[in-house]
C-alpha cells in the first residue's frame, strides 16, 4: 500500500483578500510505503503547509491527500489518518504539558482510546526506544529535563501512538553537537524499529544526503526535484534556481573542479568524496609514470 | 494567517487623516463621543451623520471597512432595541397583545437609541481604522504624561501596552503552533460538555503559560542588556507635533459638538418639527 | 591592558533548597581589543552563563570580571559596562520590545537619554550597517529569523558599543539566516568592534580566530581554531568537529596528509590540490 499520495494538491492562505498567498501549487507526490524522504526548500516555499495536510492539519481546498488509502476529505476516517501519521513539529518540548513524562507521553494513546494495559505498553515502549528508561524517568516533571531529554520526551509522545507514518520538521533545531547525534540517530532506528515510512524536513543538507533514500524540494509551492540525493544535488543548476544549498562534500566537489580536479557531481557526503578523492589519486599515480615513459621513448 | 494582528484594523490609504497626529484623533474621537450622548433630536442624528461621512470621504476609507465594525455589535444593538421598543410605557400605546404593548416614546427612544450605538461604534472605529494601534499606544502615553505629576507611572504602563502589542502576533503564532501539535496526537477541542471542553484546553494553555514565562524572562534580560531603566531622564525619539490638519479637525468637531449643544438646548426640537414635521 | 580580563570568576547560583549549581569554577582569562572569539562547549558547561557575566547581567560569585577597566560589581557603573557591550540574544522573537523596526532600535539610545537628532542619526547608521534600512517602519513580526536578529544587531549597535556578545545567536536560524549573522558579525570585527560569540556550530566556531571550550564549568581549551580542532580533548567535551576537519581526517585515513589542522574548506581545498597537482 501506498504510504501517502498527493494529487494536484493546491492550498491558498487568506484567499480574496490583499494578503493572498499560494503556499501549494498543484502537488503531485506519492511516497512508497519504507520510504525516508527528505523534504527541502527554502522557509517559505511550502513544506510545512504540505506536512500539516499529511494528518489532516489543514483542510483539503483543492486536489486530493491519500494516506494509506485513506482521504484525507473524509470525515469519518480522519481520527483514524491522524493516528497514521505521526508530527514531530520543530522544537516539539514546546507541547509538553503533563506533570509527569509518562502521563504525558500517554497523551497520544489515550485519545487513540486504547486500554489501559495497551497505553501503558507503548507509553514503556515508546520511552526505551527513545532512551529514557521507563524507571528511571516515568515520574519526573518534562519541564525538569535537560534539552536533549525534553525533545526526545517530545518525540516519545508521537511514536506512543505508533504511527506508520513519522515525520518529522527540523528535529535537530537547536541542539547542540552531542543532542544532534543522539537524535539523528534515533530517526535512523525509528525507521528501523517504529515507523517504516519516514518524512524529514530539514535545513541541514548533510544531514538529508546521509539518511535519505529520496528527496523532494519545494520552491513557491511547486516541486522543483525529486530524486535520490545523487540525482538531486547533482542537477546544480536546478538546485540553484530553488534557492538551495549544497552538501559540503557537494560544495567541496565543486570547488575541486574549479581548480581542474574533476570529480562525479553525484557526491553528496563525505564519505563518498573522500572516496572519490583516494581513487582518483591512485588513477593519476599510475596513468603518470606511465605517461612520462611514453614521453621519454619519443 | 497572514493578516498582520500587530495592525489590527487598520485600513491604509496615506489620507490626512491617517497622517494626523494620533493625539488629536484620541481627544477628538473623545469629543464625539461625549457629543453622541447629548444629541437627542433627528436633526442631531443627521447633523452627525453628515459629519461621520464627511470624515470617511476625506479618510478615503470604503464605506465597507466602517460597516464592519458595526456589524460586529450588531446583536447587541438588536437586543437593546427590543428592550427599549416594549419596556417604555409612555406616551400613546400603537400596539398591544397582552403584556407587550408599544408606545409611540418607545418607537422614538428605539430609533433613537440604535442610531447613537449605530454612529458612536461608526465613529469609534474611524480612530482604529486610521490609526494602528501603536500610534494609539504613543499618543495615550503622551496625553496621560500630566498624570505623572500624581505619581502615575505613565512610562511603565505605555511600555506595557507596548510590549503587549509587540507579544500579541508572536503568542497568536505559537498558540496556532501548540494546537496543530495537541491535535495531531489526537487532542479534539470541539467535543464533549463545557467541562469536558474547558479540560481540553488544558493541553494548549499550560505549554503557552510556560513558554511565555520563558519568554517573558529572556525579555527582561534583553531589556536589562539594552539599559532599560538606567537613567530618569529618558528620551525619545519619535515627537509627535500638532500640524495644520490637526487644527482644523479640531475646529470642525468643536463646531459640530457645539452645534449639538445648540440644536439640544437652544432650539430644543424646533429643527425637528421644521423638517420632519407632524412625524415627530 | 586587555578589554575583558577574568579572574579567578566562579559563579554559582541556587535550585529548590540547599541545592546549588556550580555553573562557572575559577574562569580566568583575557580578551583583547578587536578579537573575534568563539565561547563553545555542549549544554550546560556554562557557557552561556559566560555571556551573562561579561555585561553586569550576573556578578560572579567569587573573582572579578573587569570590562575596559570597569568592575562589573560596581553597580554605579552597571550600565557604562553593558553600553560598552552589547549582548544580542538567542531567540529573535523574545529581545524586541517595540512592534516597528525603528522604535526597536531605538530603544536602547532612549534608554541611556541620548538626545534626540542624534537618537534618529543612530538608528540610520545602524540600521544601515546590518543591510536593514528599507524595513525601517515595517512590523517586526513579518520579518524572517535572520532579519529579525539583525534587527537585534542593530538595537545593539546604535548604543556605539566596543564589544558585542552573540549569545547563541544564530542557534534557531536557518542556514541562510546564520550566513547573514555571521556575516554581519565579521564586518563588525572587521571595523574594530570586539565579537564573542557563544555557539554551539563548529563550523561557526572555526571561523574565529580564537575558540575558548568550556566543560562543566571549566576552561579546558583555549587557542586558535587549528589547535582547539587538534586537540583530543575536543570530543570528550561534547563538541564535533567542523565539517572540513573531518573530511581532512578521513582523507589522512586514505593516504593524503596536510599540514596543521584544516578547520575551513578553503584550505582544505588548497591542500588537496597540492597534493593532487
Amino acid at each position: 500500500m501506498r504510504a501517502v499520495e498527493l494529487k494536484g494538491l493546491t492550498y491558498t492562505y487568506s484567499a480574496k483578500t490583499p494578503f493572498e498567498k499560494r503556499a501549494l501549487d498543484n502537488v503531485d507526490l506519492a511516497v512508497e510505503e519504507g520510504e525516508f524522504v527528505g523534504l527541502i526548500g527554502a522557509t517559505g516555499s511550502g513544506k510545512s503547509t504540505l506536512i500539516q495536510h499529511l494528518n489532516g492539519l489543514v483542510k483539503v481546498q483543492q486536489g486530493e491527500v491519500i494516506v494509506r488509502g485513506m482521504n484525507a476529505s473524509d470525515k469519518k476516517s480522519l481520527k483514524k489518518l491522524r493516528f497514521a501519521v505521526g508530527m514531530v513539529f520543530q522544537y516539539p518540548e514546546y507541547q509538553l504539558f503533563e506533570d509527569s513524562v509518562a502521563k504525558d507521553v500517554a497523551f497520544g494513546p489515550k485519545n487513540m482510546k486504547l486500554d489501559k494495559e495497551e497505553v501503558e505498553r507503548r507509553v514503556r515502549r515508546a520511552m526505551e526506544v527513545v532512551g529514557l528508561p521507563y524507571e528511571e524517568f516515568a515520574e519526573r516533571s518534562p519541564f525538569e529535563l535537560s534539552g536533549g531529554e525534553k525533545r526526545r520526551a517530545a518525540i516519545a509522545g508521537v511514536i506512543a501512538m505508533e504511527p506508520e507514518i513519522l515525520v518529522l520538521d527540523e528535529p535537530v533545531a537547536g541542539l547542540d553537537p552531542v543532542g544532534r547525534r543522539e537524535i539523528l540517530s534515533l530517526v535512523r532506528k525509528l525507521h528501523e524499529e517504529v515507523s517504516p515510512t519516514v518524512i524529514m524536513v530539514s535545513h541541514y543538507m548533510d544531514d538529508i544526503a546521509e539518511m535519505a533514500d529520496r528527496i523532494v524540494a519545494l520552491k513557491e509551492g511547486k516541486i522543483v526535484a525529486d530524486g535520490t540525493p545523487a540525482e538531486v544535488f547533482g542537477a546544480r543548476e536546478k538546485l540553484a534556481a530553488a534557492g538551495l544549498a549544497l552538501p559540503t562534500a557537494a560544495r567541496i566537489t565543486d570547488a575541486l573542479a574549479a581548480r581542474g580536479i574533476e570529480l562525479p557531481r553525484t557526491i553528496v557526503t563525505a564519505r563518498e568524496l573522500a572516496d572519490a578523492l583516494a581513487a582518483y589519486r591512485t588513477a593519476r599515480r599510475t596513468a603518470t609514470p606511465a605517461d612520462a615513459d611514453g614521453e621519454g621513448e619519443d | 494567517m497572514f493578516r498582520d494582528i500587530a495592525f489590527g484594523q487598520y485600513y491604509p490609504t496615506g489620507s490626512v487623516v491617517h497622517r494626523m497626529d494620533p493625539r488629536m484623533k484620541l481627544l477628538l474621537t473623545i469629543m464625539f463621543v461625549v457629543a453622541i450622548f447629548f444629541v437627542n433630536t433627528y436633526f442631531g442624528f443627521m447633523l452627525t451623520a453628515a459629519v461621520l461621512l464627511f470624515i470617511i470621504l476625506i479618510a478615503k476609507l470604503p464605506m465597507l471597512s466602517v460597516l464592519k465594525s458595526v456589524r460586529a455589535i450588531i446583536f447587541i444593538v438588536i437586543f437593546a432595541a427590543i428592550i427599549n421598543l416594549f419596556m417604555i410605557r409612555d406616551g400613546e400605546v400603537l400596539w398591544s397583545w397582552k403584556v407587550l404593548q408599544i408606545t409611540d416614546q418607545g418607537v422614538h427612544t428605539t430609533i433613537k437609541m440604535t442610531l447613537r450605538l449605530v454612529l458612536l461604534i461608526s465613529g469609534a472605529s474611524l480612530l482604529t481604522l486610521t490609526t494602528t494601534p501603536v500610534e494609539v499606544a504613543d499618543g495615550t502615553e503622551s496625553l496621560m504624561k500630566p498624570l505623572a505629576l500624581i505619581k502615575v507611572p505613565v512610562h511603565d504602563i505605555a511600555m506595557i501596552m507596548s510590549i503587549a502589542l509587540r507579544f500579541i502576533p508572536t503568542l497568536f503564532e505559537e498558540t496556532q503552533k501548540i494546537i496543530a501539535a495537541q491535535k495531531a496526537r489526537g487532542a479534539s477541542f470541539d467535543t464533549g460538555g463545557l467541562i469536558a471542553r474547558a479540560k481540553s484546553l488544558l493541553p494548549v494553555l499550560i505549554p503557552l503559560f510556560v513558554n511565555s514565562f520563558r519568554r517573558a524572562d529572556e525579555l527582561a534580560f534583553a531589556m536589562d542588556a539594552r539599559c532599560y531603566n538606567a537613567t530618569e531622564k529618558r528620551t525619545k525619539m519619535k515627537v509627535m507635533r500638532f500640524g495644520v490638519a490637526d487644527f482644523v479637525a479640531f475646529f470642525i468637531i468643536a463646531a459640530y459638538f457645539v452645534a449639538v449643544l445648540l440644536d439640544r438646548y437652544y432650539f430644543g426640537g424646533t429643527m425637528d418639527s421644521l423638517i420632519f414635521g407632524g412625524l415627530v | 591592558m586587555p578589554q575583558i580580563e577574568l579572574i579567578n570568576v566562579s559563579y554559582s547560583y541556587r535550585v529548590g533548597e540547599g541545592q546549588t549549581v556550580r555553573a562557572l569554577r575559577n574562569l580566568s582569562f583575557s580578551v583583547e581589543r578587536g578579537e573575534f572569539v568563539a565561547l563553545t562547549g555542549m549544554n550546560g558547561s556554562g557557557k552561556s552563563t559566560l555571556a551573562k557575566l561579561l555585561n553586569g547581567l550576573f556578578i560572579p560569585s567569587a573573582g572579578d570580571v573587569i570590562v575596559d577597566g570597569i568592575n562589573t560589581r560596581d553597580e554605579e557603573r552597571t550600565f557604562d559596562v553593558r553600553r560598552k557591550a552589547g549582548m544580542v540574544f538567542q531567540n529573535p522573537d523574545n529581545q524586541m520590545v517595540a512592534t516597528i523596526i525603528e522604535d526597536d532600535v531605538a530603544f536602547g539610545p532612549e534608554n541611556v537619554g541620548i538626545p534626540r537628532e542624534e537618537i534618529i542619526e543612530r538608528v540610520d547608521w545602524a540600521l544601515e550597517a546590518v543591510g536593514m534600512s528599507e524595513f525601517r517602519t515595517r512590523s517586526a513580526s513579518k520579518l524572517s529569523g535572520g532579519q529579525k536578529q539583525r534587527v537585534a544587531i542593530a538595537g545593539v549597535l546604535a548604543m556605539k558599543p566596543d564589544i558585542i556578545i552573540f549569545d547563541e545567536s544564530t542557534s534557531m536560524l536557518d542556514p541562510e539566516g546564520r550566513a547573514e549573522i555571521m556575516g554581519v558579525a565579521k564586518k563588525l570585527n572587521a571595523e574594530g568592534i570586539t565579537v564573542i560569540t557563544i555557539t554551539h556550530n563548529m563550523d561557526e566556531a572555526a571561523q574565529a580566530d580564537r575558540v575558548i571550550v568550556l566543560k562543566k564549568g571549566r576552561l579546558v581549551l583555549d587557542g586558535t581554531p587549528g589547535e582547539v580542532f587538534a586537540s583530543p580533548e575536543v570530543e570528550a567535551c561534547g563538541l564535533a568537529l567542523p565539517p572540513a576537519t573531518e573530511l581532512a581526517a578521513m582523507l589522512t585515513q586514505r593516504g593524503f596528509s596536510f599540514e596543521g589542522t584544516v578547520t575551513d574548506e578553503d584550505t582544505l581545498v588548497e591542500g588537496i590540490c597540492a597534493q593532487l597537482n
